[in-house]
């Protein structure tokens, strides 16, 4: 029941594919231009990046202009022998019905390895002499393999829409769904994709399936999910990479800075290398990078990063050399930087405390914090009266009171207390 | 070093069940930290430390003090004597020629010189015709502040005498050090902070048993005011005072316990141990220096590491103070101490 929206909600016609207005209309021309005659380009090479609607356009195309679709794709056309398969219907001009005929060949990037050139060779052959329109459809037009085809093409460009347009494609399918959805919070989809409407799309879907109203908190945790499966694949290249440089690798292709992607590292090592030597090998190579990281700090001298990433990716991947494979080792978000967010108010408020303590003890804070402060608060846990004419004394306020209570319950005896006094 | 008898049973003139009659005693007082009340106003008040006490005495008699460094380790009494010396120096209305300053605090010598100057600038009237500084915790301050400080001190020396206060001397500059009087403070004997506690306890009608004497020595080793906050913690529940309550109250004030963390991770148990390091520093805001400090205390003290092996850990741990210097990250740098540890513990197991 839970089709997939890229498919449940494609354009059925061109009006409604978002973006390309320009690329759209010249290749709706150039088809059009074979009512009258066979052009001199026999086929047209759509090229841009994955999820902007290419293969959508020349489907909305096909049944705006009621034509029969024959589409084939990268697997349907490795070889030779397979392409030429495809060859007869190519020359023919009309189906039984009297429909007009559409050829497309989709993801041509597929086409990988020695034996698929030979796949190149006969789609040209199929070109030169077709007989009815064909689209051919690339990620890359400069691919090498790809460039006596273009010879051959007309080739039509096709660029990433503007977060705006992608915004009106996902409200459409809102609306039809029936989802009351905040702007901002499409905007943050649309804005995430960079123009690839079918992530987009299938990120709606992911987020607002089954609901009626979508919001900015639903969708804003989001940078996070997608984050996860990249940083999985660059955490095993810095834990098993075979070759130093395949581990530095790993920065390439982590979408974190290289001081989030240390976090990743330094929370999930221990989990890999769990041989003890295997261990302090690779923790002393983090506090090397880790090293580098201050001096860089220090000096502002950052040519010093590569370092970081030296001893933070290779350093670690060839601590490796006892530890055995494990089987799969769940991936753990640093739990350092949670901390660090959850702890702050509570050191906030110790600094607090201990600047009223300073006020009174002849000491500086840093010191009353370490020295003094935990006393106060076992008499705080524990004896409410005494706590409540030491809160006179150090002059606290409440919510310091209640921090260093530790209870709700112990709280609001000391409070009870010092307004009994007053 | 012991006690004698009779004070100890001095201690047992104490009352029953004394939360009630603590707070019928002070019930209109405000409940201070005992180190604060209980603190000597007077050089005549304190109690050890009598070599000093008695050269400060003579400082008053003469009406003259010259620039001092109070060094010596924490809760011994170096505050408290500058205090009373300025106390016996001006009487009551001493805190108008009396400046305190903490160089942990103060943020930057600029700061510190402004305030100095602002201060020195106008001279005392009376029968002491300066005034008094106290700049605590000295040795907090990097040697160019100390550099500037010293400029400050000469330039001043004639309205205002300093008493600067360290734990360690060594960290204060030869120039500086030169121009003032040394004073070398010492941990209280078991004696000297028996009596006192004991005499405290009473006072607050706190029942301290003699086992729970010897464990408040044990922890504090002579470091009064660490002695005295975990007496009144203790006493915070209101029941005599035993070993266990004290051990109990010092556990939950130090919940970074550096010795725990090492024998995990000596046990091979990394990630513990790594947890309990993130704790101490993020959670209850141990600094990295203090951390360091500890350990390398704790590596000789560890009974069951290779003499050889502390050696080799020692050289570890001087490697990673230097590079929390050179602004690395305090609790990446500790845990692959920490990993070094584990592997430590792992060959050791493995060499028998």
């Amino acid at each position: 029941m839970h089709a997939a929206w890229t498919v449940k909600h494609k354009p059925r016609s061109l009006d409604e594919v978002v973006g390309n207005d320009e690329p759209i209309q010249r290749l709706l021309t150039w088809v059009k231009s074979w009512e009258k005659h066979v052009p001199k380009k026999r086929a047209a090479f759509l090229y841009g990046p994955p999820g902007i609607g290419k293969t959508v356009t020349v489907e909305a195309l096909a049944n705006d202009l009621n034509m029969e679709l024959v589409e084939r794709n990268a697997s349907d056309y490795r070889t030779e022998s397979a392409v030429q398969k495809f060859a007869g219907l190519a020359s023919q001009s009309g189906t039984l019905f009297g429909k007009k005929r559409l050829i497309l060949f989709d993801e041509l990037d597929g086409l990988t390895g020695r034996e698929d050139r030979g796949g190149v060779g006969a789609i040209i052959q199929i070109v030169k002499a077709a007989l009815v329109p064909m689209i051919v459809i690339a990620c890359n037009a400069y691919d090498p393999r790809l460039s006596s085809l273009r010879f051959y093409c007309e080739t039509i460009e096709f660029k990433k829409p503007a977060a705006g347009v992608v915004m009106t494609h996902l409200k459409r399918i809102c609306d039809r769904e029936g989802i009351k959805a905040d702007e901002s919070a499409l905007k943050f989809i649309a804005q995430r994709s960079e123009g690839d409407v079918r992530s987009a799309v299938n990120d709606l879907q992911a987020l607002a399936q089954g609901k009626q109203t979508l919001t900015y908190e639903d969708v804003s945790w989001l940078a996070y999910r997608d984050r996860k499966e990249v940083i999985f694949n660059v955490l095993r290249l810095v834990f098993y990479g075979k070759s130093a440089d395949q581990a530095k690798h790993a920065v390439d292709m982590a979408d974190v800075d290289p001081d989030m992607l240390f976090e990743w590292i330094y929370e999930n090592l221990p989990h890999h290398l769990r041989d003890p030597h295997d261990l302090a090998d690779a923790m002393n190579s983090l506090a090397k990078a880790d090293l580098y990281r201050g001096r860089i700090a220090k000096t502002q001298n950052w040519v010093l990063t590569r370092y970081v990433i030296d001893f933070m990716t290779a350093g670690v991947a060839m601590a490796r050399r006892r530890t055995q494979p494990a089987g799969f080792v769940p991936l753990r978000f640093p739990e350092r930087i949670k901390m660090l967010s959850k702890t702050r108010a509570e050191r906030q408020m110790q600094s607090a405390i201990s600047s009223k303590i300073k006020k009174r003890c002849h000491i500086s804070a840093t010191r009353a914090k370490k020295e003094i402060l935990p006393y106060v608060r076992i008499i705080f846990e524990d004896n409410a009266q005494n706590a409540a004419e030491m809160a006179k004394w150090l002059d606290l306020d409440e919510a310091m009171i209640e921090y260093l209570a530790a209870s709700k319950k112990q709280t609001k005896a000391i409070v009870k207390n010092l307004s009994a006094r007053q | 070093m012991w006690a004698k008898q009779e004070e100890r049973e001095y201690c047992f003139i104490s009352v029953q069940s004394s939360i009630y009659t603590t707070t019928e005693v002070n019930a209109n007082l405000s409940y201070e930290m005992w180190a604060e009340k209980y603190r000597p106003k007077k050089l005549n008040e304190m109690m050890n430390q009598t070599e000093i006490v008695e050269r400060l005495k003579s400082f008053v008699k003469n009406r003259n003090v010259p620039h001092c460094i109070f060094a010596g380790p924490p809760g011994t009494g170096k505050t408290t004597a500058a205090l009373c010396l300025a106390r016996d120096l001006f009487g009551e209305g001493y805190r108008e020629h009396l400046m305190e300053l903490n160089a942990s605090d103060e943020r930057g010598i600029s700061v510190v010189r402004e305030r100095v100057k602002t201060f020195a600038r106008i001279k005392s009237i009376g029968e002491t015709p300066f005034k008094i500084l106290i700049l605590d915790e000295a040795d907090n301050m990097t040697s160019d502040a100390q550099q500037a400080l010293r400029r400050t001190m000469e330039r001043f020396s004639e309205s205002c005498r300093f008493i600067l206060i360290a734990n360690y001397s060594g960290k204060i500059i030869e120039p500086i050090q030169s121009r003032c009087a040394p004073f070398r403070f010492t941990y209280l004997s078991r004696t000297d902070q028996d009596k006192y506690l004991c005499s405290i306890a009473e006072k607050e009608k706190v029942k301290l048993q003699p086992d729970g004497l010897e464990a408040i020595f044990e922890v504090s080793g002579g470091d009064l005011r660490r002695a005295l906050n975990a007496l009144q913690a203790a006493a915070s529940l209101g029941k005599p005072i035993t070993t266990d309550m004290v051990y109990s109250v010092i556990g939950r004030a130090n919940p970074a316990d550096i010795r725990e963390m090492l024998n995990l991770a000596m046990k091979g148990d990394f990630i513990t141990s790594r947890q309990k390091l993130r704790e101490m520093i993020l959670k209850y805001g141990v600094s990295g220096n203090d951390i360091i400090r500890q350990v390398h205390i704790e590596i000789f003290k560890m009974k069951d590491v290779p003499e050889r092996w502390k050696i080799k850990l020692a050289d570890i741990t001087g490697e990673v103070d230097f590079r929390l210097v050179q602004g690395a990250d305090e609790e990446v740098q500790l845990s692959s101490l920490l990993a070094r540890l584990v592997e430590a513990g792992h060959d050791i197991k493995h060499e028998h």
